[in-house]
């Protein structure tokens, strides 16, 4: 029997899981990632993982998880998946547990749950403040264990360029830059699975890391992937806000019990500490009684705006509300939040277990991704895999806290495995595939590379340009969207890529440019705006994360439907797929009292 | 009025077979700006403070959180996160260097894939049966998952390497942040069935006897991990090790 | 930096004895070597006893060799050998205990010297014969008992400072308060020595006993 060839784009939780199913199959796995796996953007996740192990004695159940995710993603997620998702994330944790990954613990040795947004149950398991961090760990670890029996291969330090497709449209291989050489090469493989992550630098500054580029999805995209439901950006309500990173505040701060205010008197200049309760107005526990500080994300970020820019009351008339923790035992604080509070601490050098810190709304993920199908995590060009943030399965119009961490690892797995059953059904391997196929890939993508660092002529930074897709796009396509307002974004991105052609790279070596890689990115970034502002701009509707307050309702006849963009010569097009809703009904989302 | 600027100095260098040159560059100053933010400000207009073009600092970054451990230089002579280290906090000019004790890639980006490979060679995981469901973990008590936890949240950034004495060209030393590692496998109820193959390791060349306890690791540690306390520790795991499978065979 | 792929123990062994040599026998020798000396505080007499006492031991020359040559030589040549492994850096990174890992150095290397000259001229010269009076007469001159000040306080400060590390490198003190009440010990180890030490030979210089009311 020959033995197939998978490769793995993306080293983060989902490209760990993936690669660890597809060794565990008896299969070689090349995984490529930009940078150390270990590095990736995982290990920014703070707050936890969510299974319903109902290990609290409150009768939650996978069920009820399963109708929390539905629910607060709005009801656009295909339901199955989410259901196996949920079932599934029990077994999860407990292989994570096996893993070593050191979860907080009860006095009898088990496992720890905290509450978190948009579920009323003890449903996460949490590893201190560094969840994400403590996963990624021990599924690199896992991974490094199949690297030295040789069943895994890691290319650190390359980055994806293309996806090498035959002439039947079927991925033979992959195009990637070496960024140490910048040399170019193609690598031939059966299948390739993506998990290349979220695209937060699309929004200039976000939550997300340097790498969230997007990069690799918009590069897929303009070969034929189907992106999905691109509209749907999670803003987080609590980040602290960085000239060049808006870190984020994790929700596990609320769900230890902080609390969200601002002082009632417009401009108050008082130190935190010398308002009154009686002059603080908790607009989160006033207007959702019952979720309370605990409200999902879409909520808790729109009621923010809310307060800043309607009712004037944003502290010091500046963009931020406090959330206070200094209520809570500093006991308490160290064992459950240190790592979280020690961030701000850090950035900010104010100590946030004496004074109240002061957040904003940022960008944090994007619920839409390459379209997967219903069963495989597999994309519309075969041989092609998507699992993790890159993709739109999960999470509706709006991620619950803690839910991101479960569908990475989820499907990952499932793009694992699904890679390899279809990797070994193939009649005819890559091995057959003409080498031509591989030139002609690389020859194209060294000519744009040779196109950039030959172009003397140009006159804009690609920083500058970057900034300013960034603004635009968080002014106008994230919290509150007005279509007059997004029209203008697209005017925007036209101007901004027409400038992309007159680039001037600045550095024109071929030894570790970084320059030119995020030319490269940043090209492919324009188009993953376009993508995302088009969709929006279509959605007419107000739906989980994408709120539009010239249609302010959520319309089900019209819009309960998951957004398809296609690369039609050169130009976006959009189609529509029904959402498969067999196992929940609709009813009308909202929290300010029980479901 | 004119802006407030002051100036980061840059140990450059475009590979590893080139010269070396300190560029200067004078920066406008905004509160609450860490040195990442000085780079970026250098990447959009790569001119010195004599004018002079020059190109965008090549250096390593991702979290910008101090999690993912990329960004470590050295900072005014201490190794360091880039993303942590505030410019107000930092004597001026601010000077930025690479990391020495790693292969030099360029500018301020090194080379650090040795102490991933160090961690494969340690065996620094818990070897499950596989991924299939096979119920809870072991129990762990609060206080093991505390100490634990701590030593967990090693980035790799390098930082203990750097500024150790016996890393060097004349020593194999595989550093603090591995030998934490493996006391941190050790104390994993599962992990420590298979104690035996990671002390082996650190008995070779390059081990835990390299350590001459300058006690420098634990004070650049940007994650507090108690580097010496693990230290200490495999160490008497090591030579317990050392003397049952003499005496007793393994 | 990487650990060998290798199986080989033997620069454990090897460090692990450096490490151990210098405890046992090297710095219990130092203790009965301070001790035997120090009864040059109570009386001539007493001291050519003792000293008369230790040159006539059984198997003499293989005590010797065994308990001091070679492993004062094997501890001292390998104590470069590691000292040439690192690099110090102590001047840009001036904490304590990097300041005691250059002081290390520095101390065991002038001990090492003040040791293989002190045995020259005390051991091998004089073929294994001394006196209160021999010892008595080096010391009267001041270049020789500066030297020997030097000597005693380093080959102290060296012994304090390796029971310290002695304790964490063979993993007795663990714990950050366990390493800092080592640091103690090794610390008042390095004094009493020094004390010791430094007694004995200005005693000697000067030909005094301040303990001489023992003598009954």
């Amino acid at each position: 029997m020959r033995q197939p060839k998978i490769i793995i784009v993306g080293g983060g939780l989902a490209g760990l899981m993936a690669a660890i199913k597809v060794a565990e199959a008896g299969v070689t796995a090349d995984l490529f990632s930009i940078v150390p796996v270990k590095r990736s953007h995982s290990v920014c996740a703070q707050g936890g993982i969510n299974a319903a192990k109902n290990l609290k004695g409150e009768g939650d159940s996978t069920w009820k998880h399963f109708d929390d995710t539905i629910y607060g993603g709005d009801f656009l997620a295909n339901q199955p998946l989410v259901k196996g998702m949920c079932e599934a994330a029990p077994a999860i944790i407990d292989l994570l547990d096996r893993m070593g990954v050191m979860f907080n613990r009860t006095p009898e040795g088990l496992l720890d749950f905290r509450r978190f947004g948009g579920t009323l149950y003890h449903r996460t398991a949490f590893a201190g403040a560094t969840t994400g961090q403590q996963l990624l760990y021990a599924l690199d670890e896992q991974v490094r264990r199949f690297e030295a029996e040789d069943k895994v291969k890691k290319f650190e330090g390359w980055t994806f360029l293309s996806a090498v497709l035959d002439h039947a449209g079927v991925c033979r291989g992959i195009c990637a830059m070496d960024l140490k050489t910048m040399e170019i090469k193609t690598f031939a493989c059966d299948a390739a699975i993506f998990c290349t992550g979220g695209i937060g630098a699309v929004f200039g500054r976000s939550t997300n890391s340097v790498v969230c580029t997007g990069s690799a999805q918009s590069a897929l995209f303009q070969q034929g992937a189907y992106y999905a439901n691109g509209e749907f950006i999670q803003v987080h309500p609590t980040a602290i806000p960085g000239e060049d990173k808006l870190r984020l505040m994790s929700e596990s701060a609320r769900g230890e019990g902080g609390r969200v205010w601002v002082p009632k008197t417009p401009q108050d200049p008082r130190p935190a500490r010398q308002i009154p309760e009686t002059e603080r107005f908790y607009f989160l526990e006033e207007w959702y009684p019952k979720y309370g500080n605990l409200v999902p994300r879409d909520v808790a970020t729109r009621a923010i705006h809310k307060v800043v820019y309607e009712m004037k009351l944003g502290l010091a008339g500046d963009p931020a509300v406090y959330l206070d923790v200094t209520h809570i035992p500093r006991e308490v604080l160290e064992r459950k939040l240190e790592g979280i509070l020690e961030i701000y601490q850090k950035f900010v050098g104010v100590d946030p277990h004496v004074e109240p810190m002061k957040v904003f709304p940022a960008m944090h993920y994007t619920m839409g991704g390459l379209w997967v199908d219903n069963e495989n995590q597999a994309t519309n060009i075969p041989g092609v895999y998507a699992a993790g943030e890159c993709e739109y399965q999960y999470h509706g119009a709006n991620r619950l806290g803690a839910n991101s961490l479960v569908s990475c690892i989820y499907g990952g797995g499932i793009a694992g495995t699904a890679a390899v059953r279809y990797a070994r059904s193939l009649e005819s391997g890559c091995e057959n595939t003409s080498p031509a196929v591989y030139e002609r890939e690389r020859v194209r993508q060294q000519d744009i590379s040779d196109a950039l660092l030959n172009q003397h002529t140009g006159t804009e930074n690609p920083l500058a340009i970057w900034r300013e897709m960034g603004d635009v796009m968080t002014e106008n396509v994230t919290v509150i969207r007005y279509n007059a307002a997004m029209q203008k974004t697209m005017a925007k991105l036209d101007e901004l890529s027409e400038r992309f052609k007159r680039i001037n790279l600045q550095d024109r070596t071929q030894w570790s440019n970084q320059t030119l890689n995020f030319v490269r990115e940043l090209g492919n970034m324009l188009i993953l705006a376009q993508v995302i502002t088009l969709g929006a701009i279509a959605r007419n509707e107000t739906r989980g994360a994408h709120y539009k307050p010239e249609f302010p309702d959520r319309d089900d006849r019209n819009w309960l439907k998951t957004t398809i963009a296609s690369w039609d010569a050169g130009k976006i097009k959009l189609d529509y797929e029904a959402v498969d809703i067999s196992l929940l009904p609709l009813r009308e989302r909202k929290y300010t009292a029980a479901k | 009025m004119a802006d407030k600027t002051f100036i980061v100095k840059i140990k450059r260098q475009q590979r590893p077979d080139e010269a070396v040159r300190w560029e200067e560059y004078e920066l406008r100053y905004r509160p609450h700006m860490n040195v990442i933010i000085c780079l970026r400000d250098i990447a959009e207009k790569p001119f010195t403070r004599s004018g002079s073009e020059s190109t965008p600092v090549s250096y390593e970054a991702n979290c910008l959180e101090e999690i993912c451990g990329a960004c470590a230089m050295i900072v005014n002579g201490k190794p360091r996160q880039a993303c942590t280290a505030l410019v107000d906090d930092l004597e001026k000019p601010i000077r930025l260097e690479p990391l020495t004790k790693f292969p030099l890639i360029r500018d301020l980006q090194v080379d650090r894939s040795s102490m991933f490979e160090n961690l494969k060679r340690t065996k620094c995981w818990i070897p499950i049966d596989g991924t299939y469901d096979l119920g809870p973990g072991p129990r762990m008590s609060p206080e093991t998952q505390e100490v634990g936890y701590a030593l967990s949240q090693c980035i790799t950034c390098g930082n203990c390497l750097e500024i150790c004495p016996k890393v060097n060209e004349h020593s194999n030393f595989v550093g603090a942040a591995i030998v934490s590692q493996v006391r941190l496998f050790n104390m994993h109820p599962t992990g420590a069935m298979h104690a035996g193959p990671r002390l082996e390791a650190l008995m070779g060349p390059g081990g835990i006897e390299d350590c001459d306890n300058a006690q420098n690791c634990v004070k650049v540690c940007p994650k507090g991990i108690p580097l010496t306390e693990s230290l200490a520790a495999v160490n008497g795991q090591v030579l317990v090790h050392a003397v049952k499978s003499f005496f007793r065979g393994s | 930096m990487s650990v060998a792929a290798t199986d080989s123990k033997t620069s454990y062994l090897l460090d692990k004895l450096q490490s151990l040599s210098g405890v046992i026998p090297i710095g219990a020798f130092l203790a009965e070597h301070f001790w035997s000396n120090s009864y040059a505080l109570v009386s001539v007499g007493k001291y050519n006893d003792v000293s008369r006492e230790l040159q006539q031991i059984p198997w003499r020359i293989f005590v010797e060799t065994c308990v001091l040559f070679i492993p004062i030589l094997f501890h001292g040549l390998y104590g470069i050998y590691i000292w040439w492994t690192g690099k110090s850096n102590a001047i840009g990174h001036p904490w304590m205990a990097n300041w005691l890992y250059v002081l290390q150095r520095w101390t065991g290397i002038i001990a090492f010297v003040f040791i293989g000259w002190h045995l020259y001229t005390e051991r091998f010269l004089g073929h294994g014969v001394t006196s209160y009076a021999d010892v008595q007469r080096s010391l009267l001159n001041p270049w020789y008992l500066t030297f020997y000040i030097v000597g005693i306080t380093c080959a102290s400060f060296h012994l304090g400072n390796g029971l310290w590390n002695f304790a964490c490198k063979w993993g007795i003190a663990v714990s950050v308060p366990a390493q800092r009440a080592a640091g103690w010990f090794g610390a008042a180890v390095a004094v009493a020595f020094t004390f010791i030490g430094v007694a004995i030979v200005l005693a000697l210089h000067y030909g005094a006993f301040p303990m001489g009311s023992y003598v009954q």
